[in-house]
């Protein structure tokens, strides 16, 4: 199961080995040798990264390579509308070494081994035993083999006129890396950026408006006040990160669209200059093909981290109430079993308010108890599902070492005591702690000063 | 020296540095976010305090202003070249540039360009050819726009200043150096405006006499002693007079209440004693504007009485009236409108709303030029057996080079004279 589970992940790395034979058609050798290599090397790197440290750091690793890869991918793509719209490009030296072997060799590698990492992942590494995990890395293996071999014949197979650019070649590599991680929950990163977006547009636009004295929306029609707030909706956050996420693509179709035809104006044959303008674009719309080819790649991993398959653990909140001291008393082993590393939720009733909370035990064994909420978002609380919380909200991951410490997005923690078997919980202060965030963030995101 | 001025001209003038700059602010604003929340406060802190960051920052704008004196030389050297002064860097002016040996000399093209609908001007040895419109008025728009909003950021980031006052009728309008005239009378009206459902204006008698009157209103914000009046939030001012049994003197306090949008509750701590005041305005009639109590000065207020923690009853009293209960008595003889104002002293802004208006003059020029009527230019020019021939186009580039080949041809082909 877990060998099928890791055909969408070989698919992009044969993906990614297809772009770049076709990229550096004349350094095919070097491609395909530093590409296995690669993806084996990430492969065996992740493996003893996980077994040697913690999970975070691994995945963490992994996710920061992801990222800075995007990065780059925007630099190159704002950097390739620079040169062609600029009215005089000389010929650079970046252009001579991007066709050399050494490129080839380092890009082919790189994204080999972020591959190769990133297929490490759905390896339960730390979990299975030794025998199982050998067939494992086998049945990958021969996976592996076989679509190298199938992406041999399909280059082999397209029509030489078929060209890829540099920017095409690192779009699509982008696009296969990210695809294939966006199936993973801790290596996703359009989730993530879509809240940080969210964020960035809020404080953006609250600064925007502060700086140029926009009246309090008392004085605004509320018309116009609800237009105002689609910036502050959770909506912004998905289409602005729709934005940036695209955006490079779309970008290098533009760069490739705007590439200056070659100057035929010293050809006295009208058919020879006909001839040579439709070769160069054609040659053109050839080379937008893969740009355009990774906007549906994007897109895929888009969906894919917006509607994962992934199942949370989501209990239904347990009604509870307090002593006549004013405590709640949980037992860690009654009907539920607090030391199962699931989080449990509670909903505690006061009269007319209320608080919702969890209690939980991380993988470092420390018992902790936390509000269904964070102090930044609305409080659509938490699931948990691969050594993570989610906050529902902006879909942010939240590793379970980090739950039960305040700030950003975790779950606001809550002052509880042990008494025996017993987990103690003062009722007043867990109503007031929710008071003061939770209450607070709900009217902040729905729109109101 | 002089190249190396054309050097710093050519770096400082180039596209790339907006881009780099904005770049670098990301990278710097990704930095932030990881340590904390309030991450786009924490970079204008930054920068507000960094001379270096601000330097950079600044770079935007001296890039704008290189632009722009780039851009009208070169649309000044065009102008030149079009009249047959100046034949120097015409690779450097024109997208094509096209060299061919003839033998007699500048062939009659005007013709044929006419019937396609180019207008033409023969100088001498050279023919110049143009349709459409220039775009230069519209890049010097987009520019002056760059530069403003980069330097309106510029100086907010770097010294904006604020000061929040209460400005309450009949008091004079607390400026720090005290000079203020006296709010005579604030007024909040409905409004029919497209964009705010409220006017709040604040009429302010002369600080000096033999001045006029002055009012500040919502938007745009005026000015004030060098700073914005920037009106906030709504508010009351109370004298309050409260005795109570076990305080038969009684007391008296001054206090500002912020107790709107009604429904919201404030509270006053009556000096020297355990006792404490909420107010609050009650939402009004159902149909009745929510600020009806603002606007018409008839102000009744909600309260309840704290002795402590325990509430001892509640009530309402009306703005001049009293309430008197069980040896209570709450009397508010005087209440006052207030609104809650922010004295931003910050020239930045009058840059950035410029910029707002030059951006806006600028797309409305771009867009149906670069759609209807995009510049295309020819030039031919003939000098001893050679025509140079050059042409530009800024949109419908293809259709332009098909007529710009066509003219070769003819040139090549002896055909022109027979047209």
């Amino acid at each position: 199961m877990v060998a099928l589970k890791l055909i969408p992940h070989l698919l992009s790395w044969a993906g990614i080995l297809l772009v770049l034979l076709r990229g550096y058609s004349e350094r095919r050798s070097v491609v395909m040798k530093t590409s296995i290599t690669g993806f084996t090397g990430g492969v065996a790197g992740a493996i003893i990264l996980f077994r040697t440290f913690p999970e975070t750091i691994p995945f963490g690793s992994i996710k920061t390579a992801l990222a800075v890869s995007f990065f780059l991918l925007w630099v190159f793509s704002v950097a390739a509308v620079y040169s062609s719209t600029a009215r005089r490009v000389p010929i650079s030296r970046r252009g001579r070494f991007v066709n050399t072997s050494l490129c080839a060799g380092a890009v082919a590698f790189l994204a080999g081994m972020v591959a190769g990492a990133i297929c490490t992942c759905r390896f339960p590494a730390t979990a299975s035993n030794t025998l199982t995990f050998i067939v494992l890395v086998l049945a990958a293996g021969a996976l592996a083999y076989a679509l190298v071999f199938c992406v041999r014949i399909i280059e082999r197979l397209l029509p030489p006129s078929f060209t890829v650019s540099p920017s095409g070649m690192l779009i699509a590599v982008v696009a296969f890396l990210l695809f294939s991680s966006s199936s993973i929950l801790r290596l996703d990163l359009f989730s993530p950026l879509s809240m940080k977006v969210m964020k960035g547009i809020h404080d953006f636009v609250h600064q925007f408006m502060e700086s140029i004295l926009i009246p309090d929306h008392l004085f605004v029609r509320s018309v116009v006040w609800k237009y105002i707030g689609i910036l502050f909706s959770k909506g912004v956050g998905f289409w602005g990160g729709m934005v940036i996420w695209f955006t490079p693509a779309f970008l290098i179709v533009l760069a490739v669209n705007f590439e200056r035809l070659p100057s035929v104006a010293h050809i006295r044959q009208g058919a020879q200059r006909r001839k040579l303008l439709a070769a160069a674009i054609k040659a053109r719309r050839h080379r937008l093909v893969i740009p355009l080819l990774s906007v549906v790649i994007l897109a895929a991993a888009a969906y894919q981290s917006s509607f994962p398959s992934t199942e949370y653990w989501d209990p239904k909140p347990i009604p509870i109430s307090a002593n006549q001291s004013g405590e709640i008393i949980i037992p860690k082993k009654g009907e539920v079993n607090l030391e199962d590393g699931k989080l449990h939720k509670y909903l505690f009733k006061q009269g007319d308010r209320e608080a919702r909370f969890f209690i939980m035990v991380t993988p470092e064994g420390q018992l902790t108890v936390d509000l269904d909420a964070c102090a930044i978002c609305k409080p659509d609380g938490y699931g948990q599902a691969e050594g993570s919380v989610i906050c529902y909200y902006c879909k942010t991951l939240i590793p379970l070492e980090t739950v039960g410490k305040p700030g950003g997005c975790n779950p606001v923690p809550v002052v509880f005591s042990v008494k025996g078997d017993n987990v103690a919980i003062n009722g007043m202060t867990l109503i007031n702690t929710w008071g003061s965030t939770v209450q607070a963030t709900t009217r902040v995101k729905e729109g109101g000063k | 020296m002089k190249r190396l001025f054309r050097a710093l001209f050519t770096a400082g003038s180039s596209r790339a540095v907006p881009p780099l700059v904005i770049g670098f602010f990301f990278l710097f604003y990704i930095g932030v976010a990881f340590f904390t929340d309030e991450t786009l406060i924490t970079l204008m802190a930054f920068t507000r305090n960094s001379f270096v960051l601000a330097l950079i920052l600044a770079l935007i704008p001296l890039n704008s202003v290189f632009r722009l004196v780039g851009e009208t030389s070169r649309f000044m050297l065009m102008r030149s070249t079009m009249s047959g002064k100046n034949k120097e860097g015409l690779v450097d002016i024109f997208d094509e540039v096209v060299e061919i040996p003839v033998s007699a000399t500048v062939p009659n093209l005007e013709n044929r360009l006419a019937a396609v609908g180019y207008k033409t001007c023969r100088t001498g040895n050279v023919l110049a050819a143009w349709r459409g419109i220039n775009s230069f008025p519209v890049r010097l728009f987009f520019l002056v726009g760059t530069f403003c909003i980069f330097t309106g950021i510029l100086i907010t980031t770097t010294s904006r200043s604020s000061l929040r006052e209460m400005v309450v009728e009949g008091e004079p309008l607390p400026t720090p150096d005290g000079s203020g005239g006296i709010v005579e009378r604030i007024t909040l009206a409905n409004s029919s405006g497209l964009i705010l459902s409220r006017n709040l204006t604040m009429k302010v008698t002369p600080a000096v006499p033999g001045s006029k009157s002055r009012e500040f209103g919502l938007y745009p914000p005026s000015r004030y002693g060098g700073a914005f009046v920037y009106p906030r939030y709504l508010g009351l001012a109370l004298y309050l007079r409260f005795t109570a049994p076990d305080m038969p003197a009684g007391a008296d306090t001054h206090c500002f209440l912020n107790v709107y949008p009604p429904g919201k509750e404030d509270n006053v701590v009556i000096p020297g004693s355990p006792y404490r005041v909420i107010f609050s305005i009650p939402e009004p009639e159902t149909g009745s504007d929510r600020y009806i109590s603002y606007m018409s000065d008839t102000i009744t207020f909600g309260f309840k009485l704290l002795k402590g923690n325990d509430v001892l009853f509640s009530g309402s009293v009306p703005g001049g009236g009293e309430f008197v209960r069980d040896g209570f008595r709450l009397a508010l003889p005087d209440v006052r409108r207030l609104v809650v104002t922010d004295l931003i002293y910050d020239n930045g802004v009058l840059f950035i709303w410029w910029s707002a208006l030059l951006f806006c003059v600028a797309a409305a020029l771009w867009l149906p030029i670069r759609v209807f009527s995009p510049r295309r230019e020819m030039l031919f020019r003939f000098d001893h057996g050679v025509m140079t021939a050059c042409s530009l186009a800024e949109g419908r580039s293809r259709k332009h080079a098909g007529v710009f080949h066509e003219m070769l041809d003819m040139i090549d082909a002896g055909k022109a004279g027979e047209e």
